[in-house]
């Protein structure tokens, strides 16, 4: 993320391919590329369409084409320089390649579709036994199998630490890894994403509380004349999506069954807004009579934090008029939008669109409740 | 890295956390703790030792800028640049990367101590590091 606004420099764009390892590709193919679209999301894959075009006497017909070049499972490293400031957008395997040819000239195009690296996760099923292990040791054995993509595991402790007895519980895993892990993220309450950087070949297995902490990124401007930096954001407030689960929970000794109390969401959810929505809905969680204690309540909590979120925003904005890059998965500070929707959001997802001349990025933002904390945003 | 992190680190590793942007040069400076005699500590900044320059000849792979046509098998990642008079680092830098503040990063390609040097006489050839390459092949693994 640069630190000031983007001058006249260029914006560069650099694309490594290759099978494992990966190295420039050539500048044949820099040439025919038309436009990169990239999406990061917050606990969930994220992916990428490249569109190349496609001369019928070109390298790439005649050569890298049918060499594999483009093939599935190929490795694909985009990485932006904003004003000298390299960073990298995405890591990720192609998975599926479309030729489009068309009788104009110049307009036969190869689009290459696909997905970052935790596809690697989620390509065999596996049945595997855990015994002894806590959720976040069931991550990390199954993180160090993926090292030799440059995954390195980036895996926190559960909030409500679940000692594991192996005389009472194996857990076990049927599925995908990723799967798996998703599924063991949910419970607790957590994220799990790849985030790819910060030198190309590296990613970082993130399996913790989503970052809603720290310093905040530059602010959006909006509805400021000349100084607004986004194009359009639309805020959405949804007061159905928040529940307040209940959870039941019976001691195998005594066989009583008990209510479990309503954990406070605040560590994982640290507010951003001031006046928190009342959950509307009540739901009861099945299946949660019958495990440990500590799994129970780390389920309530979880979905009771991830269910809190009840406004949404959405917009796009140019990286030349706004300066800098919009980070994924991190703060972000809003102003101009009027006191009810101004300051400090969760960035969900952001899509890059680049394209030779422009870079876009479509965002979406969330949030628990309306007012901002604070009468300032970082500018 | 590879082990796991208490649930209370998740709070370190927020943005911010480094005292330098992205941008800077120190950005990947180790953060030392100098201990007083009366206990109190103080962090400061470890030197920062300049990269190794590129050898002529031999790339290091690492990514290069391929926006200008270094292709594959070309493994130089500067290209030269011939100084005219009135130039100066920032002019250099806000020409070659957007960004005046960047010029640090062809002072690091040139062996200089100053970069004052870099653009002293007219008609010198200095190199550029690519835009879009990472001109830090050993930098560290923060990302905050």
């Amino acid at each position: 993320m640069s630190e000031l606004p983007v001058g006249r420099g260029p914006v560069h764009i650099t694309l490594q391919m290759g099978p494992k390892l990966t190295r420039p590709v050539p500048a044949e193919v820099t040439e025919a590329l038309l436009s990169a679209q990239i999406t990061a999301t917050a606990g969930d894959r994220s992916g990428f369409q490249l569109a190349f075009d496609l001369t019928k006497n070109g390298l790439i017909n005649r050569t890298l084409l049918p060499e594999g070049f483009f093939d599935p499972k190929t490795r694909v490293i985009v990485s932006v320089s904003v004003r000298g400031t390299p960073e990298v957008l995405l890591d990720g395997l192609i998975v599926r390649q479309e030729v489009g040819a068309s009788n104009q000239p110049g307009h036969s195009t190869l689009t290459v579709t696909g997905e970052d690296l935790s596809l690697l996760m989620d390509l065999e099923e596996r049945t595997d036994r855990y015994p002894n292990l806590p959720p976040s040791e069931r991550v990390l054995a199954i993180l160090r199998r993926y090292s030799d993509y440059g995954i390195r595991p980036d895996v926190y402790t559960e909030k409500v630490s679940q000692p594991p007895h192996q005389d009472l519980r194996v857990h076990y895993q049927t599925g995908t890894d990723l799967q798996y892990v998703n599924e063991l993220a949910r419970a607790n309450g957590y994220t799990f994403y790849l985030e790819p950087g910060p030198n190309p070949g590296q990613s970082s297995a993130r399996w913790g509380p989503e970052v809603r902490l720290g310093i905040r990124q530059h602010a959006l401007n909006v509805n400021m004349d000349n100084n607004s930096t986004v194009d359009q954001l639309t805020f959405a407030y949804d007061g159905t999506a928040r529940e307040e689960p209940q959870a039941r929970w019976q001691d195998p000794g005594t066989r009583q069954s008990t209510l479990l109390p309503q954990p406070p969401i605040s560590p994982l959810r640290p507010p951003l807004g001031k006046r928190p929505t009342p959950a509307l809905k009540r739901r009861t969680l099945s299946g949660t009579a019958k495990q440990q204690r500590e799994q129970a309540e780390a389920e309530l909590l979880a979905r009771a934090a991830v269910s809190a979120d009840v406004i949404s925003g959405s917009g796009s904005l140019d990286v030349n008029r706004h300066g800098y890059l919009l980070a994924p998965r991190q703060l972000v500070g809003v102003r101009g939008a009027g006191r009810a929707y101004d300051g400090d959001y969760f960035v969900k997802s952001v899509t890059h669109t680049l394209r030779p001349g422009s870079y876009q990025q479509n965002f979406t933002l969330s949030r628990e409740g309306l007012e901002a904390r604070s009468a300032y945003v970082r500018p | 890295m590879a082990d796991i992190e208490p649930y209370e680190n998740a709070l370190d590793a927020i943005p911010g956390a480094h005292p330098y942007p992205r941008t800077s040069r120190y950005h990947d400076a180790e953060i030392g703790i100098h201990r007083q005699p009366d206990g109190t500590e103080v962090r400061y900044t470890k030197r920062r030792l300049l990269p190794p320059l590129p050898e002529s000849g031999t790339g290091s792979g690492t990514g290069s800028g391929m926006a200008n046509g270094s292709g594959i098998g070309s493994g130089d990642e500067t290209q030269s640049h011939t100084v005219s008079s009135g130039e100066r680092p920032d002019l250099l830098g806000q020409r070659y990367f957007g960004d005046p503040a960047q010029w640090w990063q062809i002072a690091d390609a040139n062996p200089v101590l100053d970069p004052r040097e870099l653009t002293d006489e007219a008609g010198n050839v200095i190199e550029i590091p690519l835009a879009g390459g990472f001109p830090r092949a050993d930098r560290g693994d923060r990302r905050v």
